[in-house]
């Protein structure tokens, strides 16, 4: 057998219980994914397809699903030992508001189980990486929305993950600030080469980032509809590249005629 | 790689800026910010005190006296120090009936705040204890448990305790779960998240909910004593009623009230800036 995949996803669906009488919402309906060690995939689709629950899954945090979902060949949710790291930056920072930005990620080393000596030099290490060296003893609420994401980030790169989830991270950011955090998660992924999957609506930041798309239909019952290859665009990407904007013309072009019609999101 | 500014100018420095100002630096709290918040301060004390001296002049001396002459007599009653006797005895009584309304308060609080079907069964008990006249609760205990020390506690405990109760109920259900779905992600362990995700969210909630109800007991013990007991501060108060003798009245009424203040705004009042300090400026209380 070759090498597992970093994340396999077989058949997977989730259904939500409706209230009484009332029929479940299907959020994902057999949904199937593979996505390679140090590839970097976007999940593409409309709100409400279910693009957040498949990552809600993979993050452990939803065990009530069917179908089977691994990373590295680990079953989801496995917490033993030598079970890969995985990391996750969601669409808010989510950090603990009453501690400083090093402690936060040292509050992730510590669950992860790196021992104490490490986490100074891991933290001015990615700290530095995102640009927040000289914010690491302000507390969140100090920072504004766009440092708050990167200390998450930074987090998220601490614990050097072998698999690293991204649920929108920069959806609630002013374009200007997120075009910036786009470039420097890539510079950043590029060192540490973990697999990400990357749940987006955003077809233009999909294209900048990924290697592969995969296009999910509106919900309920949310399933992966296309798939497109992007490896021909050679990295690193600019946002002046014709060739990036290009492609992600034809991105959206492609979610149009697949999934019928211009969502307000898009 | 380009800094944002930061846009936070009105924020207290770094953490070591402000772990270094601890509770020693909170203890001015309720004093502190800029020297004309202090000015705006001391006007309103003088302002008061102005109040108070004019109801004494346009009232006769025997109904308000004035508060030159109420000072006086407490500073006399203080050096006789009878009075400190029934200080300490209101407040033993403060101390205890606090200790049992906060530990009913957070049981149920929690039971409430973690259970659903807790919730909806004492949901309708905490709001039959909020409608109930205090003074109805009072002679209600009085009559049952007889006029004696057990009594007096339980009576000025138990109308606090709704109240309490519906505070840490909704601190348990503020806890933030998307935090705590973050250190699920992280994998953090059951125990570290209880210790680093969760308890610093209700401690603050327990914090403010004691400031809160020893302002609410130490009126309620005061008027229990005043129904029920022949010592303490709210009997003396009473006494001197009776007597018809308003400087006493009023100097045991603000000594009691210069040591309840002192209680909750600057002990309290610290702690709870000293655990929050990691909050924005703007929320001082």
């Amino acid at each position: 057998m070759a090498s597992p995949a970093a994340i396999e996803v077989t058949e997977v669906s989730k259904t939500f219980p409706g209230k009484g009488r009332s029929p479940g919402w299907k959020a994902i309906a057999e949904a199937t994914l593979t996505v390679d060690p140090g590839e970097f995939v976007c999940i593409l689709g409309p709100s409400g397809c279910g693009k957040s629950t498949l990552l809600n899954i993979l993050s452990g945090l939803d065990d009530q699903y069917d179908g089977h979902a691994a990373i590295h060949g680990h079953p989801v949710g496995d917490r033993q030992f030598g079970s890969p790291r995985v990391a996750c930056v969601f669409q808010e920072p989510r950090l603990m508001p009453w501690r400083t930005v090093r402690a936060n990620i040292e509050f992730a080393l510590a669950a992860s189980g790196f021992i104490e000596a490490q986490w100074r030099t891991r933290t001015d290490r990615v700290l530095n990486l995102v640009g927040l060296e000289d914010f690491a003893d302000f507390y969140p609420l100090q920072l504004s929305g766009g440092m708050q994401q990167r200390a998450s980030i930074a987090r998220a790169f601490a614990i050097e993950p072998e698999v690293l989830l991204m649920d929108e991270p920069f959806s609630a950011l002013d374009e200007l600030t997120a075009r910036r955090l786009r470039q420097q998660l890539l510079t950043i992924w590029s060192d540490f080469r973990p697999s990400v999957l990357f749940v987006t609506h955003n077809a233009f930041e999909a294209t900048f980032l990924s290697d592969r798309i995969l296009m999910m239909t509106k919900g309920p019952g949310g399933r992966f509809c296309d798939e497109i290859n992007l490896n021909g665009l050679a990295r690193p990407r600019t946002y002046e590249d014709v060739k990036v904007f290009e492609a992600s013309r034809d991105v959206v072009a492609r979610l149009i005629s697949r999934i019928g019609q211009i969502d307000q999101d898009l | 790689m380009s800094l944002e500014p930061l846009t936070a100018t009105d924020f207290h420095g770094p953490a070591s800026a402000s772990a270094a100002r601890g509770i020693a630096g909170a203890v001015s709290n309720w004093a502190s910010g800029h020297a004309s918040d202090i000015l705006i301060k001391i006007c309103s004390i003088l302002s008061l005190l102005g109040l108070w001296s004019f109801a004494a002049f346009m009232l006769p001396p025997s109904v308000i006296p004035g508060p030159v002459g109420v000072i006086r007599i407490l500073w006399s009653e203080v050096m006789a120090g009878a009075i400190w006797s029934d200080v300490a005895i209101s407040m033993t009584r403060i101390a205890l009936s606090f200790c049992a309304a906060m530990s009913i308060a957070i049981i149920f609080g929690f039971a409430m705040g973690l259970s659903k079907t807790a919730e909806r069964f004492f949901d309708v008990w905490v709001v039959c204890g909020i409608s109930l006249p205090s003074l109805v609760t009072i002679l209600v205990i009085f009559m049952t448990v007889g006029l004696n020390e057990t009594a007096a506690v339980l009576a000025a405990a138990i109308p606090v305790t709704p109240i309490l109760t519906i505070n840490i109920w909704g601190g348990i259900k503020n806890v933030d779960h998307k935090l705590i779905d973050m250190a699920k992600a992280y994998h953090a362990g059951r125990w570290r998240i209880i210790r680093q995700v969760i308890a610093p969210q209700i401690a603050p909630v327990i914090i403010s909910s004691s400031r809160f109800g020893l302002g609410l007991i130490w009126k309620m013990v005061l008027f229990v004593e005043l129904l029920g007991r022949s010592n303490g501060i709210g009997y003396k108060i009473e006494f001197y009623y009776q007597m018809f003798n308003m400087s006493e009245v009023l100097a045991h009424a603000l000594l009691f009230l210069l040591i309840m203040l002192f209680l909750e705004i600057v002990l309290l009042g610290a702690l709870e800036q000293y655990l929050f300090k990691w909050r924005p400026a703007q929320r001082r209380i």
